[in-house]
């Protein structure tokens, strides 16, 4: 272990020497380039594409403006889908296309193994939409956390959530086996067991459709409330189970992000049916600033497909709009050290402060917390529609 | 009891898919030995089918179990014609190594059209559900098991009675001898791949309430499929149906009663034991003598 | 004549493609093509070396994904397996070189050479169920490996991480930190290169031959004694332990290893390597790693359109490029398409070879096979019912029949393809083993088959050295790693096998691929490679089935030179009446699995017993 940490100082220093000598990379007396990479095919295609989507409109109406400080804006998105494929683009995009920002808008793994090599380059890295705490810790001064909140505060917000309208006694928790979920579970289900409720825990493998043996598990056990722990569509898959198995009056809550308006084709009839939200609204929800933004969206991509705009399009959108405040808090000399100053100073940063839509919920920084948005709205299905309650 | 009940139901509902999706597989192979590892795929645009004539079009749901199949058949017997005719004369391997890749291209052009993660298409029976003593029975799982049932039954007995199969039988017995007595190998494997395409394109259809349409759905289905086609025999088509609602119960079963965890597994232990103890299937059509 | 020298400077000579190329063997290798990937994995080195750290990253990927492309053209470019699970090996691989590091303390090569080790051993458990089944159930069995190592490695979350994934230590050797890109580049390549060797002396050498021989013709392989599940085993443990390492060398350059990394999607994408770069070839699966590692790098503008096509790249190299890349490069060396035909005669002078030395014969009073007693029932027909008949040493024996007389039965039963019920076989005195066609080969038997079976994707000098024996497994893995070394057999053999080719007039088509040869000519390679090793004993099946009435004679010329000059005994079933009795020395008559009438050629057509089998009874006409 100890040859190990020596290999990191020896490691770290000779990359501080490359790092000082390319800091200005990137930016010139009228662009600022900046470097994305994701998902964009694949199983989690859903989350690169978005993402891509949604920066590229925010960077768009940027430039419109006029840039920032006079600098437009230029996005670079490298398509990563596998770890390896990650760093190959994270490497390409700093030490090739010499991007002065990084956005990791890719799922845990992925963002995972590119944070490993970002944080020895020391690249001003966003993550918007990886959670794991593999990415989170140990901490690194170079690396933000945008919209995605860490497992922590989704697991308390989902206790909230499970104990809002009741009071249960034995909480089933359907939790799927891969990366995210289990990360999610690791964390909540000590935090639930604590508190003192009866806790079952039933998993399912990734895009699972049959949850029979799970829910007849939770009809046995005669829970009172379910905890999902995946994917919207398999929540929603689980829940049109429920009812085919007859466990019914049970208090459903939902984790994840809520893509999209998805679950309630699948259910039908879902209301009551609570969760957290990422942002202040869902797309089609009726608030002044999702309708134009919406009409923004429309105006670049066409008429949407079930399914987008998605959480993903909104946190990709917001997060150049938190870029923009931190470089334009940065001095005129744009190096990677003033730009991370200046993001550590960033306070309630929201679109609107550039003209943009405030579909995202505002976000801070300070030089001990590097995670912009703490904040989780509590949703709801009302009327067959997903609602953030105010 | 109840519960026992209510799990062979949801076995069932998930079996009777998998029944489809076997029948295709197990007809194209008998009729022309060719594996389809591409069929993942064509259940895949037949639930694509369903999304765009319920919910594009807002169409009935009727039309699209009328529609889609033949629409995914001729897909199919498209594929058969343009890209598996010319490889016939090279070998079995490259078939089939052809049909894995065509697959991934097939989900990939979807994927590309429709990006997202998730499509859901209404169940054509929204009622209130029939109450069995304590048991439920929603009408969407009570049409999804019985008409998959009656249309793999029906195939099956089609295929042993009507005339158009019969060049089929014939190849399958015999491809020379059916070359011989006059039947037509280009016109038997188009219509083979029409037929299979078409059953995977029903599949589709009865998938898309109760799986959605996304990316992951061709490989799921097609680890199910090839499994209830190796239970039931591969080249027996009441194997195949039986095959898919053995290993949906099998399956439901043994998460319910096992650990939920290792549902996958499962089935490719079923999987295993067949093989090394029946490779011949549990239903084999005819009796062989292995020379 | 056929020259062993070097130098040869004859041109228009029988022997000449086989010696105008100094250091080509016959088989269109050069001597150092076994070394050539290494050179080019370090010439990969080279190149990239000098250029940024990103290049280097990839590079790295890029010269793994060539081992693992060489240990998938071991497996499915000539073994023809189609494996879904090399997601699970290179699994294996990586998680158990990483664990040896981290949990163990186990130092960087060691715990890669274990990764390697415990993927080997999968390779074993993957390869046992490829005794029985083939196809698409082979490739069913496989998919199941891959789901189960996935999920007990998602499963086993203490020891792996569960589906969070482990991040992989920095790696180093000997405290030299080899975490920059082109300290893990070097470290690579020369690893890469050191142990391509052993793979690609297997792919050129008799491993490859063998396993060509077996996904060509299962059956023509036992009765050379090749066993099928010896060799499809090999192979699958051969290509684990390559694709193993391949794993293990990766994982550093991942950073973080999941399962999810190592899933389906993966075993499908590597599955194109050794397609895309093509399947005949030794050098398939390296061309295509190669490419299909650097491709999606090159190809980033594609983005969302990278997997359809990669898709579609597969399907256009199976329709219009059978051959893939390595067929492309090598088609501009040498052009030689469709058939080949033989140009002249067996020359008149070809070397007589003795009659199977070794062995001191015991006395057997001069009968070369007896056959005592056999039968064999199949439900209620006895298809064979208690024929018993000698032959004499270096006579040439007819067999004939009727359909259904028992002849294939009794011909499959002495080369040990059907298990007798009743009754023994003797060659030379010695009782051959019941059903087991791997060793009658050992024994001295060999046959040729009714169903023209040559293995026509390897060439015709290939075909023959299949037809000299020492096919045990053990001898073939350790004679490819021996023969590029000077000294071994290889020269003695290589006289053996020409004068073979030469004593059946195939000596200038040597190179020249089985399948592009007549059915005349191949039924002649057939000969050669049955007579190649001196056999006490030829079975003969059919052997003019098919062929032109010219070539009949001429074969019937052929085989009897090959009785007299060689002395060997053969044992000839032919429904040609006219050509068997012109042949035979003596005939033997079944009908109904029972022997009627024996005898020399003429007595026996004319013995009334035998006009009764083949037309009715003689009053009755």
């Amino acid at each position: 272990m100890k040859l190990y940490r020596l290999i990191q100082v020896v490691l770290l220093l000779s990359l501080l020497g490359a790092g000082s000598a390319s800091a200005q990379q990137g930016v010139t007396e009228d662009t600022i380039l900046i470097g994305a990479l994701g998902p964009l095919t694949g199983g989690t295609a859903f989350i690169g594409a978005p993402g891509r989507d949604g920066m590229q409109l925010a960077v768009d109406a940027l430039n419109e403006q006029g840039g920032i400080n006079g600098r437009k804006l230029e996005l670079r998105f490298e398509a990563a889908l596998t770890p390896a494929e990650s760093v190959a683009a994270a490497k390409k995009l700093v030490e090739q296309d010499k991007v002065f920002v990084l956005v990791l808008a890719s799922g845990s793994t992925g963002a995972a193994a590119a944070a490993d090599y970002v944080r020895s380059v020391g690249v001003p890295t966003y993550n918007i939409f990886g959670a794991t705490p593999v990415i989170r810790e140990p901490f690194a001064d170079n690396v933000f956390h945008g919209a995605i909140t860490d497992p922590r505060t989704s697991a308390a917000a989902l206790i909230e959530r499970l104990t809002r309208d009741g009071d249960p006694e034995r909480i089933g928790l359907l939790a799927g086996s891969y990366a995210f979920p289990q990360a999610n579970l690791s964390v909540i289900r000590p935090m639930l067991e604590e508190r003192g409720f009866d806790v079952t825990v039933e998993t399912f493998d990734q895009n699972a459709k049959d949850f029979t043996a799970q829910l007849v598990s939770f009809l046995r056990a005669d829970v009172d409330a379910v905890l999902v722990l995946g994917s919207f569509a398999e929540a929603g898959f689980a829940i049109k189970q429920a009812g085919q198995v007859g466990l019914g009056g049970v208090h459903w809550v939902v984790d994840g992000s809520a893509v999209n308006n998805a679950i309630v084709p699948i259910i039908g009839n879902a209301d009551g049916i609570l969760g957290y939200y990422n942002a202040p609204f869902y797309p089609g929800q009726d608030a002044e600033p999702m309708e134009r933004y919406l009409a923004l969206w429309r105006a670049a991509y066409g008429e949407p497909p079930q399914g987008r705009p998605n959480i993903y399009d909104l946190t990709g959108y917001g997060s150049v709009y938190v870029l923009a405040h931190a470089i334009d808090k940065a001095d005129d000399d744009l190096t990677w050290e003033n730009l991370i100053a200046s993001w550590e100073r960033v306070e309630g940063a929201l679109p609107s402060d550039f003209g943009g839509y405030d579909v995202v919920f505002p976000e801070s920084f300070s030089a001990t917390d590097h995670q912009g948005n703490d904040h989780l709205g509590t949703a709801v299905i009302q009327d067959g529609v997903w609602t953030v309650l105010p | 009891m109840t519960e026992l009940a209510l799990v062979l139901l949801g076995g069932l509902n998930f079996g009777a898919i998998y029944a489809l999706a076997a029948l295709g597989i197990v007809l194209i192979h008998k009729a022309t030995k060719t594996v389809n590892f591409a069929h993942g795929a064509f259940v895949l645009i037949g639930a694509l089918g369903a999304y765009i004539v319920q919910v594009q079009l807002s169409w009935s749901a009727w039309l699209a179990y009328l529609l889609v199949p033949p629409a995914v058949g001729a897909l199919a017997a498209l594929i058969e014609l343009v890209l598996l005719r010319p490889l016939r004369r090279a070998d079995a391997f490259s078939v089939v190594i052809a049909t894995v890749f065509l697959g991934i291209a097939l989900s990939e052009g979807v994927r590309l059209i429709y990006n997202a993660e998730l499509l859901t298409v209404p169940s054509p029976f929204q009622g209130a559900p029939f109450l069995i003593g304590p048991v439920i029975l929603t009408r969407e799982v009570l049409w999804t098991v019985a008409g998959s049932l009656l249309i793999g039954i029906g195939t099956t007995l089609a295929f042993r009675r009507a005339r158009v199969a019969r060049g089929m039988r014939a190849m399958a017995a015999n491809h020379r001898g059916a070359q011989l007595c006059g039947y037509s190998v280009d016109r038997t494997y188009a219509l083979a791949w029409f037929l299979g395409g078409a059953l995977a394109g029903v599949a589709g259809v009865f998938a898309a309430p109760a799986k959605g349409i996304s990316p992951d759905l061709p490989i799921a289905v097609i680890a199910a499929a090839f499994v209830a086609a190796v239970v039931g025999g591969f080249d027996s088509l009441k194997g195949a149906v039986a095959g898919g609602l053995l290993l949906g119960v099998v399956e439901t079963l043994a998460a319910a009663y096992g650990d939920s965890a290792l549902k996958n597994a499962i089935s490719f232990m079923l999987l295993f034991v067949v093989m090394l103890y029946r490779p011949e299937g549990l239903f084999p059509e005819v009796k062989t003598r292995h020379v | 004549m056929f020259s062993f020298k070097r130098k040869s400077t004859q041109r228009g000579s029988l022997a000449l493609p086989l010696t105008r190329e100094r250091r080509v063997d016959a088989r269109g290798f050069s001597r150092w093509a076994w070394l050539a990937p290494s050179m080019v994995v370090l010439a990969v080195l080279l190149v990239t070396a000098r250029l940024g750290s990103y290049p280097q990253y990839v590079a790295s990927l890029v010269i793994s994904a060539m081992l693992t492309g060489t240990g998938l053209t071991l497996l499915v470019g000539y073994a023809r397996c189609i494996s879904l699970a090399t997601g699970a090996v290179l699994a294996l691989g990586a998680y158990g070189s990483v664990l040896l590091i981290t949990a163990a303390g186990v130092p960087l090569l060691p715990a890669m050479l274990g990764g390697a080790l415990l993927a080997g051993l999968g390779g074993f458990v993957l390869g046992v169920p490829a005794v029985r089944f083939r196809g698409h159930n082979l490739a069913m069995i496989t998919l199941v490996f891959q789901s189960v190592v996935i999920i007990l490695i998602r499963e086993s979350t203490g020891l792996t991480g569960g589906a969070g994934g482990l991040t992989v230590p920095a790696p180093s050797i000997a405290g030299i930190s080899l975490s920059g890109d082109l300290a893990y580049l070097v470290f690579t390549a020369v690893v890469v290169a050191l142990v391509l060797v052993l793979p690609m002396a297997l792919l050129l050498g008799r491993f490859g031959r063998n396993l060509r021989a077996v996904s060509g013709n299962e059956v023509a392989a036992q009765a050379f004694g090749i066993s099928v599940p010896h060799h499809l085993v090999a192979a699958f443990v051969c290509s684990s332990l390559i694709i193993g390492l391949s794993g293990a060398l990766q994982a550093p350059v991942f950073r973080v290893i999941d399962p999810d990394t190592f899933g389906i999607n993966t075993s499908i994408s590597t599955l194109a390597y050794p397609i895309v770069g093509g399947m005949g070839s030794a050098w398939g699966g390296l061309a295509g790693g190669a490419v299909m590692r650097a491709l999606p790098e090159v190809l980033r503008g594609l983005a969302d359109y990278l997997e359809l096509f990669f898709a579609s790249l597969v399907l256009v190299t199976v329709l219009f490029f059978p051959g893939g890349i390595a067929g492309q490069l090598f088609r501009l060396r040498h052009r030689h398409g469709g058939q080949v035909t033989r140009e002249s005669v067996p020359s008149a002078a070809s070397p007589v070879a003795r009659p199977a030395a070794g062995k001191a014969l015991p006395d057997t009073a001069g009968i070369a096979l007896s056959i005592d007693g056999v039968g064999k029932q199949y439900g209620a027909l006895k298809a064979v019912d208690d024929v018993s008949f000698q032959v004499r040493e270096g006579e040439i024996r007819g067999l004939m029949g009727p359909n259904g007389a028992g002849k294939t039965t009794l011909f499959n039963i002495v080369s040990g393809f059907v298990e007798g019920d009743r009754g023994a076989i003797r060659l030379h005195g010695e009782t051959l083993p019941s059903g087991s066609p791997v060793t009658r080969m050992s024994h001295g038997l060999t046959r040729t088959f009714q169903h023209v079976a040559v293995f026509g994707e390897i060439s015709v000098y290939d075909n023959v050295a299949i037809g000299l024996g020492g096919n045990g497994i053990a001898p073939v893995l350790l004679g490819s790693l021996l023969d590029p070394f000077p000294g071994g057999d290889a020269r003695r053999e290589r006289a053996r096998i020409m004068a073979a080719l030469d004593s059946v007039g195939l000596a200038h088509l040597a190179r020249a691929k089985a399948r592009q040869l007549s059915l005349g000519d191949q039924r002649r390679l057939e000969i050669a490679r049955a007579i190649v090793s001196r056999p006490r004993l030829l079975l003969l099946d059919e052997p003019v089935s098919g062929v032109s009435e010219e070539e009949t004679g001429q074969l019937g010329l052929l085989l009897r030179r090959i009785n007299r000059e060689q002395g060997i005994t053969m044992l000839l079933v032919e429904h040609n009446i006219g050509f068997l009795a012109g042949m035979s020395d003596h005939i033997t008559v079944m009908a109904a699995g029972r022997v009627v009438c024996e005898g020399e050629p003429a007595s026996v057509i004319d013995d009334p017993a035998v006009q009764e089998v083949y037309f009715g009874k003689a009053g009755d006409a």
